[in-house]
């Protein structure tokens, strides 16, 4: 059991390494990609709203930003599985699917952790907020970095080629991060749109952040609840249909 | 003592555009002893298809493959770290050195970080890339891109090796220096189980062959049993165009774009010479070898 969890850590620390310590240094213009669009947000909600809405923006980039990370995860597997045929190495290695995906999306972290610290500190310079708010802010992150790194592997699993997880990548980024209530409020879409928001993870992670800042810890735990559950059926969902198996390669 | 590799009717059917495809249609092979196992055959004939699901990536429909004892099919973690892989038409991260890939591979394998650097510099060694070790893949020529992968895989302590065409695009030095290696591994008791579509390297390796075509097992033995299963030992070449119908009397004769190739007795050569009018035509006679063992199985060139 030691030696396996031993093993797992290894295997861990070499897939961020590969997919994120080392290209970060090699390639770095995926790190100015990947913080482009959400920077981009931020730009025009603060030229629309006159600087009213730069907190608002912050947080929108700020979760943009981790989606940003799983989209490119979607990527980075597909690219192992069927261009390198990597995937295929690691299959025989006895390390879990799950231990490669989540080593994959650590590297993935390593790209946009400049960006979500970029703007974690303007939603702390923007407004007074304590270490347990911080605390919040980054769980609501890390919770929505592991549900969208599973999604992204359960896409991964289901593409056969390259080309095809480009749009669904652009639809993902949208559906998740552009659509949903991260950069307006909730309460600004009617009603019977509220509860289609409800339906998109993110908007908890919203939600969070947004009362996280604005102090409002009274209506705090049904969202965190809500997010936390759902991420750990997620994982549990994932774990269960892990397998390097598939019908079809 | 336990078997490296025991295949048994393995099926397994692609559903392409709702039609039913069949890549493997009851294939059975073994390797009874630690050996080198070429395995031949035409492109789509299911040798990938076969090393995926014998490597535990693909679910097949029926059969049975056991390595080591270990049934593949129900329990597949259950050989998971003694089988290692070179899959077919697999590249290096561009961004990463030789170096490196061996270097992770084996720490992902979970090597501690000195003895995954002792086997990098083994491996390095073993298949003189130690020149281009630090230089990125994405600099590298194609086969050097596949020396990198080679390496990776061979770089594991596993039992068995299943190596998917692991010397395509590799020049005639290379290639022997991954033969090398094979042979080396073969010498410390590992199996290897290598697909390929180059013949000599078939015939220089293995200790068994197995000709498979449209999924299915044509013949295994060792390169001698396979060319006695021809009814002759000589083969003369000819031209293409040289009248068929004179050469049929004195053996087997095949077609193809450049030649009409008689399968013979050696004994009959000079009268087939002299009787078929051979004597003003370019012709070349050799024994029987491993390409004809294969044309006479399965039909028409490897390549076609």
């Amino acid at each position: 059991m030691k030696t396996s969890i031993i093993r797992d850590i290894r295997a861990w620390q070499s897939f961020t390494m590969l997919n994120g310590l080392i290209p970060i240094f090699r390639r770095p213009l995926a790190l100015v990609a990947l913080l482009s669009t959400p920077l981009s947000f931020l730009f025009f909600v603060d030229i629309f709203s006159h600087g009213t809405q730069l907190l608002v923006g912050s947080i929108g980039g700020l979760i943009f930003t981790v989606i940003n990370a799983a989209t490119m995860l979607q990527s980075d597997l597909l690219f192992g599985k069927i261009d390198l045929k990597f995937q295929q190495m690691i299959a025989t290695t006895g390390i879990s699917p799950l231990v490669y995906v989540m080593g994959m999306a650590t590297g993935d972290i390593v790209f946009i952790l400049p960006g979500a610290i970029f703007f974690l500190a303007v939603i702390v310079y923007l407004t007074p907020v304590t270490i347990l708010d911080v605390a919040l802010i980054i769980f609501a992150a890390f919770l929505t970095w592991v549900f969208f790194s599973l999604f992204s592997y359960m896409i991964s699993r289901k593409v056969r080629e390259m080309r095809e997880i480009w749009p669904i990548s652009v639809i993902f980024g949208i559906v998740f991060a552009v659509i949903p209530p991260i950069y307006y409020s909730l309460s600004s879409i009617p009603p019977p749109v509220q509860y289609f928001a409800y339906l998109v993870p993110t908007t908890f992670a919203a939600l969070i952040i947004k009362d996280a800042v604005a102090n409002s810890l009274a209506s705090l735990p049904v969202p965190l609840l809500v997010y936390f559950v759902e991420t750990v059926l997620m994982v549990i969902f994932a774990t269960r249909i892990s397998d390097w198996r598939q019908q079809t390669i | 003592m336990v078997v490296p590799l025991l295949v048994k009717d393995l099926r397994k059917d692609y559903l392409v555009k709702g039609k039913v495809t069949s890549a493997l249609r009851g294939l059975s092979l073994t390797a009874l002893r630690p050996m080198i196992l070429s395995i031949l055959g035409r492109n789509g004939s299911g040798k990938t298809t076969f090393v995926k699901i014998a490597t535990g990536q693909l679910i097949p429909g029926s059969g049975i493959v056991e390595i080591f004892g270990h049934n593949v099919i129900s329990s597949p973690a259950s050989v998971k770290g003694i089988v290692s892989l070179v899959p077919q038409e697999c590249r290096p991260w561009g961004h990463m050195t030789p170096w490196e890939h061996i270097y992770h591979y084996q720490r992902i394998l979970g090597n501690s970080r000195e003895g995954a650097k002792d086997r990098v510099q083994f491996i390095s060694e073993m298949l003189h890339i130690g020149s281009f070790m630090d230089t990125e893949a994405v600099n590298l020529s194609g086969g050097q891109r596949q020396l990198i992968v080679v390496g990776m895989s061979l770089s594991a302590e596993a039992d068995i090796y299943f190596l998917d065409e692991p010397t395509i695009g590799l020049d005639v030095i290379t290639r022997k220096n991954v033969w090398e290696g094979i042979r080396y591994f073969r010498k410390l008791g590992k199996t290897i189980v290598l697909t390929t579509h180059y013949l000599d390297e078939a015939s220089a390796l293995s200790d068994e062959i197995a000709v498979v075509s449209e999924g299915r097992l044509l013949a295994q033995g060792t390169l001698q049993q396979l060319q006695n299963m021809l009814d002759y030992n000589t083969r003369i070449r000819i031209p293409a165009g040289f009248a068929k119908g004179s050469l049929e009397p004195y053996g087997k004769v095949v077609s193809d774009s450049q030649y009409e190739i008689l399968y013979t007795d050696e004994k009959k050569v000079e009268e087939i010479i002299l009787s078929a009018g051979l004597l003003k035509t370019r012709i070349e006679i050799g024994p029987v070898g491993l390409d004809d063992v294969f044309i006479s199985l399965v039909g028409g060139g490897i390549e076609d």
